[in-house]
């Protein structure tokens, strides 16, 4: 057979998997977007509504907009501390040699921890009578034993921050380790020989070449804490009350405890236009010319 | 001070500042693992100090808890993704990665988009459909949906080790007298057999650790274990020592297969993004 | 066995030409050597012999067979790669076989001619090992090896060299130029070394911009070359073209200064190029032109001196026993029997 025709045989079946399973359900989300929509009512999945399920996610719901905020310090919050922790944490160690390799072998395994299992270990962690931070509050500083931080708003969200965080920091410290060892070694030992200390190397050797690196970890950062759901459903469920309800978490339970399927598919696809800058961002530096 | 001095204790602070993040890192996955071996008691007693057993592991795979149906489950589920999902990508990552086809960079573009598309848009119309028929709370179903996170990454992952087999080795084998069939079977297939594997067990991990999609389109055969841990919240509050128990049953292989393929886990989440 | 024939054979990338509408015949038995820089087209050339990539335009034939739409497995052609392009996975042993094997040769048949083919570069002793456990030049005759084992029409090597160091690289040199002439197969050979060019051709094909500047024997790319590119290609160090016009039978440096006599019509602008090798230096005032030392280098086998003549630098080759320093005068003469005149405009050659 030609290479001409095998090489679009090669590529068919996977084009159609990716169709199949993401382009078409991405279409049809849009197509419920636009209906009534409601689980429970046969036919309302095709009865056209117009632009009303965003009109009414805009102006009559003040979930929605507090979805949206929640997503959105949320987001700002994991992805600045991530990377600042995991800069900082990629700077220790790489440097390389058996302690330090050692210990980012250690760091794999937080992240291939499922994320739902993350929200439970925090969960357990945090819980007032019985979890870590119980017991060590209790002996350490014992005004704050016993608060109950998963039900007051705050607290909850700053929980839920810190796992997202914990669960982040090893993958973004094993990315940048690899983006400080693509520096030039010989630059940076260039500007020492310069006379820069050691601050003013990384501030004008080191950063402004990690940058693009940096760029796309805060930008697949940005990505997955956009979508979280995992860790906010095994952790506290959006609560108390919706203070850590994030948009997916508040798609979800519109689209399946409500059934009000056509509204989750327009709020779903209003979540989508953020991700569609996103990916063209991280677009741009996968396919970028050397 | 001099400069040895100084440099002696900027690596002291060093090493204790990696040290804590060591800690940090390990508290809530070793809290797991002692709560897992505490006897029911000893965990509401918050000893840091008590008597291993194993009677939780024992315990969740009983009555009525059934874990052992949800590993089948996700085992299952998850060994049928990879099994779909990586010759289908290997074929396509050659090709993306040997020739050049007409609407290339697009595909490629809209394969890297739909890994960032939130599941919780895809799975709207899939349960839809699904209650429709009938593929609701099936094995089947999860493996489909399964598909559409894995792909992309199957797909960049193998083409960055198919990019990585020089041309000369298959040139020269095709002038040895190889068709392209010939090329792909006896040379490119062994050589990137450990890349191969790398995104097999990649994307097996991705399965195993879904959540959402389970969580929508599972209620009772399906379930798979994450969804499982669900099962151990009764009237009375969290059973915290068989949760543990269940939640090293899920991240304990995921832990071993993550440490085969370490030195690939990166390249595989940032799909060359990153070099 | 077969000769292999370009005809206005051309190559392009959207605008980018890499081989532009040359033809070209390689004798039967031939050693011929594509000798260029790099993105001359040599490469490009070999490769649309070999079919693996395909011409723009125009024919190529091996033997009494158009050749354009046939896959490369179906050339019948062998070829040994830059990077060698080894089986990794294989042993030395499976290497070599693998062209026989999927060609279907009879099992019995594949042991023997593996051994000989390992015989012949001397690799007996390694046929269970993998690729990686070779040295540089132990991978390079695994992949002439392959390439021998059979009888192809054409044996196709590019710049099987390169990768070895010099050392080696001369050794190899040798042993590839034995095995060649024992072989007696119709080989083309791609480089950017002239001194493996010149040292294993029957005839050189000096390429530049997808064109073919020169196709001659070494000694007529040497001694006679066709313009000013394979002038300056060819020789080391590269032939001195000096700056000038031709007035009352002799050439006249731009600075004004009468050098030598040379046998041309007189024109305003011209060049001049003369070997190092082909000027004698001798003590100030002996003579010749005095000139000053801008440097002198002690190669152990030869001195050479860097001079300034005017405003250009010229460099010419003394005695191995000859002493001087950094602005000593010397007197340098030409041989008038071995210079050449070229056109600055067109490159071309200025024969009398």
């Amino acid at each position: 057979m030609r290479d001409n025709t095998l090489k679009y045989l090669l590529v068919l079946p996977a084009v159609f998997v990716v169709f199949a399973t993401a382009i078409w359900p991405l279409i049809e989300s849009l197509r419920l977007s636009f209906t009534v929509g409601r689980l429970n009512r046969p036919g309302s999945l095709d009865q056209y509504l117009g632009w009303e399920n965003f009109t009414w996610a805009f102006s009559q719901e003040p979930a929605f907009w507090n979805s949206v905020w929640v997503t959105a310090i949320y987001t700002v919050l994991t992805v600045a501390l991530t990377t600042l922790f995991a800069l900082g944490l990629a700077m220790l160690l790489a440097p390389g040699g058996k302690f330090r390799s050692g210990v980012q072998t250690l760091l794999i395994l937080p992240f291939a921890m499922s994320p739902a299992l993350i929200g439970v270990s925090f969960r357990f962690m945090f819980n007032p009578e019985f979890g870590l931070f119980d017991a060590f509050f209790g002996v350490m500083i014992p005004p704050l034993a016993d608060v109950s931080w998963l039900a007051d708003p705050v607290l909850a969200f700053a929980v839920c921050v810190m796992a997202d965080v914990w669960g982040w920091i090893p993958f973004l410290t094993l990315v940048l380790i690899g983006g400080l060892a693509s520096v030039p070694q010989d630059t940076i030992e260039a500007a020492q020989v310069d006379g820069a200390s050691g601050w003013r190397v990384f501030k004008d050797v080191t950063l402004p070449q990690l940058a693009p690196v940096l760029a796309v970890v805060i930008i697949l950062k940005s990505i997955f804490s956009l979508k979280t759901f995992d860790q906010i459903f095994m952790l506290t469920n959006g609560g108390p009350g919706t203070a850590t309800q994030t948009l997916s978490h508040y798609i979800y339970f519109n689209g399946m405890k409500y059934g009000q399927i056509g509204y989750a598919a327009s709020v779903a696809w209003l979540m989508v236009i953020p991700m569609i800058f996103l990916t063209y961002a991280y677009a741009k530096f996968v396919f970028r010319k050397d | 001070m001099t400069g040895k001095q100084k440099k002696q204790i900027t690596s002291a602070i060093q090493t204790i500042l990696i040290l804590i993040a060591i800690f940090i890192m390990l508290v809530p996955i070793l809290w797991i693992f002692m709560a897992a071996f505490k006897s029911h008691v000893d965990v509401y007693q918050l000893k840091l100090f008590f008597t291993p057993t194993f009677e939780n592991f024992g315990l969740v795979f009983d009555a009525p808890y059934y874990l052992g149906d949800k590993l089948l489950n996700s085992t299952i589920i998850a060994f049928v993704t990879v099994l779909f999902a990586i010759p289908i990508a290997t074929m396509a990552a050659y090709s993306f990665s040997r020739f050049r086809l007409r609407g290339e960079t697009a595909m490629l573009v809209v394969i890297l988009a739909t890994q960032f598309v939130p599941a919780v848009v895809i799975i709207l119309p899939f349960f839809v459909m699904f209650r429709d028929v009938g593929l609701l709370d099936t094995r089947l179903g999860l493996i489909l949906v399964n598909l559409a996170i894995v792909m992309p990454f199957a797909i960049w992952m193998i083409k960055g080790f198919i990019d990585g087999i020089p041309m000369d080795t298959e040139e020269a084998a095709m002038v040895d007298g190889s068709s392209r069939i010939q090329v792909i079977l006896n040379i490119v297939l062994p050589m990137a057999a450990p890349g191969l594997l790398t995104a097999g067990i990649f994307c097996f991990i991705i399965a195993w650790n879904e959540f959402l999609f389970a969580l929508i389109l599972t209620n009772k055969d399906a379930v798979t274990l994450p969804i499982g841990l669900a099962l151990f919240k009764a009237e009375e509050g969290d059973l915290w020592n068989l949760l543990s128990a269940a939640g090293i049953i899920i991240m304990l292989p995921m832990f071993v297969l993550a440490l085969i393929i370490r030195k690939y886990f990166v390249q595989g989440m940032t799909m060359g993004a990153v070099r | 066995m077969a000769e292999v024939s370009l005809k206005n054979l051309t190559k392009r990338w959207g605008d980018f030409i890499g081989v532009d509408n040359q033809s070209l015949e390689i004798h039967d038995r031939e050693f011929l050597v594509l000798l260029g820089p790099s993105g001359c087209g040599k490469t490009t050339t070999m490769r649309m012999i070999a079919g693996l990539e395909d011409p723009t335009d125009g024919e190529i034939w091996i033997g009494d067979r158009m050749v354009n739409d046939d896959l490369p497995k179906d050339r019948d052609v062998a070829m040994v790669f830059q990077n060698y392009g080894l089986y990794p996975h294989m042993t030395i042993f499976d290497n070599i076989a693998y062209p026989l094997r999927v060609r279907g040769t009879p099992k019995s048949e594949i042991e023997p001619r593996v051994k000989k083919a390992a015989e012949q570069v001397e690799l007996t002793e390694f046929l269970h090992r993998k690729p990686k456990a070779l040295s540089g030049g132990q991978r390079q005759r695994v992949a002439l090896a392959r390439a021998i084992v059979r009888t192809p029409k054409v044996f196709l090597m590019d710049e099987p060299l390169s990768n070895l160091d010099a050392k080696l690289r001369v050794t190899m040199r040798a042993e590839l130029k034995h095995l060649s002439r024992a072989l007696k197969i119709t080989t083309i050979y791609v480089t950017h070394d002239q001194i493996e060019a010149m040292t294993l051709a029957d005839r050189v094909a000096v390429m530049k911009n997808g064109i073919i500047q020169q196709l001659g024997t070494p000694d007529e790319i040497y001694n006679d070359p066709a313009n000013l590119f394979v002038a300056g290609f060819i020789g080391s160090p590269a032939m001195n073209l000096i700056n000038g016009s031709v007035q009352d039978g002799h050439f006249v440096t731009t600075g004004g200064t009468k050098l030598v006599p040379v046998s041309a019509p007189d024109r305003p602008d011209v060049v001049l190029g003369v070997r190092a090798d082909d000027m004698r230096v001798s003590e100030e005032g002996q003579g010749g032109i005095d000139v000053r030392i801008y440097a002198f280098e002690n190669t152990g086998e030869a001195t050479l001196l860097t001079v300034q003549w005017g405003k250009q630098r010229v460099i010419a080759k003394g005695d191995r026993h000859l002493r001087k320093d950094q602005d000593d005068m010397v007197s340098i003469t030409l041989d008038p029997d071995h210079l050449y005149l070229f056109d600055p405009e067109t490159g071309n050659r200025i024969k009398s």
